[in-house]
């Protein structure tokens, strides 16, 4: 074997030794996802600042409003094409409006006394407060290993009006996850789980922000 | 080109492809007042920092944004009231020359698209599998783009937040001062309010 020929192969064990340590091996099963946050890399963090420790209300119980979450057809139809050229184009696309309307109303159900779901705002008789999402952007990273690890990054904008009609809170949250690219076989699978578990990561975010947000405590009745 | 000129060029992508991930500084924050250009209402302060120099651009981004036409601009809010809160949408933040009450939105995610630009422009002069890894690389640039941009949020008291904005510039040769207006719904015991803050940088 020629020099270059053993150049090659060696450089070819080193680059697999390091990205298997770099990154995990997956599987079918979802738990095996790990959403971003869990790993410690230095943009795992969203843009802005958590609030202060001490400014943070634990979630000591439900907030007593009767709330509409206004998921609108429209919403839950937003899907993210790939960016790329012909050649470089990823297919498929991210149905993130599709698993948001899925995921949304269970993990928000703890947070308010009354959670209804509605398909379009409704009158200030019906609701208390009115939850508006918004999926304002979805990036996801590219790889060229079928075992590489990209990463699904959604960005939702909360808008919480009262009865009145009048913004009381505004809040973005950021959900990502991290899984493997997939192969011919298994990319459309792994393109659902990576949607999937970024927008379980910003549905669980919202509810611990909503639940913590001073500004919606103050309008609670008796405060 | 040789066999031997692929498997090294593929290497090497392969290479830029694994490592160009998750390997992006955060940039320092500071309190808000303590930035030279700051502005402040009611509670309310904002500190600015545009971010000029290349090499940071280089450093923060791994990209060298302004020669892209647009310059990074770190901001960081500060809620300094004891009992009010200030809602923050970036969506009607505008800019535009400071000698002109001419206003622009914020075209905060065209810079993503344009980022991506340079490597694609180039796809055709290279094979696919260095494309995809140059791809790969500017996606991790975009996402990284995407995570250090300010959001939308409501700054309750005692809160604060940071991030950039990206706000379009000349390519090439100096560029106008610009105003950046900051419009914040002010919310408390008193009603509400809206207040618009002025950068100039």
């Amino acid at each position: 074997m020629s020099t270059i020929r053993l150049f090659l192969l060696a450089s070819l064990l080193i680059l697999a030794a390091s990205v298997m340590a770099q990154e995990q091996t997956t599987s079918s099963a979802p738990a095996e996802t790990k959403p971003a946050e869990t790993q410690p890399t230095p943009d795992a963090k969203t843009a802005t600042d958590a609030k202060p420790a001490a400014d943070v209300k634990p979630a000591t119980g439900k907030l007593p409003f009767k709330a509409a979450l206004v998921l609108t057809p429209e919403f839950c139809e937003t899907k993210i094409q790939p960016k790329g050229s012909v050649m470089t184009k990823e297919w498929g696309s991210f149905d993130v409006g599709k698993v948001a309307c899925k995921e949304l109303e269970p993990a928000l159900k703890d947070v308010f006394s009354s959670l209804t779901r509605v398909a379009a705002p409704p009158a200030a008789e019906e609701a208390q407060l009115v939850l508006i999402p918004k999926i304002t952007d979805v990036n996801a990273t590219t790889a060229t290993m079928a075992f590489s690890n990209r990463e699904l990054v959604v960005m939702i904008e909360w808008t919480v009006k009262d009865s009145a009609g009048k913004t009381v809170w505004l809040e973005t949250v950021q959900g990502s996850a991290k899984h493997h690219m997939g192969n011919l076989f298994t990319h459309k699978k792994n393109q659902e789980l990576i949607v999937t578990d970024s927008v379980k990561a910003a549905a669980t975010e919202s509810a611990s922000k909503m639940s913590a947000s001073p500004e919606l405590h103050k309008l609670a009745p008796g405060n | 080109m040789s066999i031997k000129t692929f498997c090294i060029i593929s290497l090497l992508s392969l290479a830029l492809a694994v490592y160009a991930a998750d390997k992006y500084a955060d940039y320092p924050v500071h309190p808000a007042a303590s930035y030279a250009i700051t502005t402040g209402n009611s509670g309310l302060t904002i500190g600015l920092e545009p971010l000029e120099d290349l090499k940071d651009q280089k450093t923060y981004f791994d990209t060298e944004l302004s020669t892209k036409g647009f310059i990074p601009v770190f901001l960081v809010m500060e809620n300094k009231s004891k009992d009010e809160s200030f809602i923050f949408d970036k969506s009607a933040v505008t800019y535009g020359p400071v000698d002109s009450s001419a206003a622009t939105p914020n075209l905060h995610s065209k810079i993503r698209d344009n980022t991506a630009l340079g490597v694609l422009a180039s796809l055709d002069t290279i094979t696919a599998f260095v494309a995809m890894a140059k791809v790969n690389h500017a996606s991790h640039i975009q996402a990284n783009i995407l995570k250090k941009e300010l959001q939308s949020t409501t700054l309750s008291p005692a809160a604060s937040a940071h991030g950039f904005f990206y706000v379009p510039v000349p390519k090439s040769g100096p560029r106008e001062k610009i105003r950046l207006r900051i419009p914040v719904t002010r919310t408390g015991s008193q009603g509400s309010e809206s207040l618009a803050l002025d950068l100039i940088f």
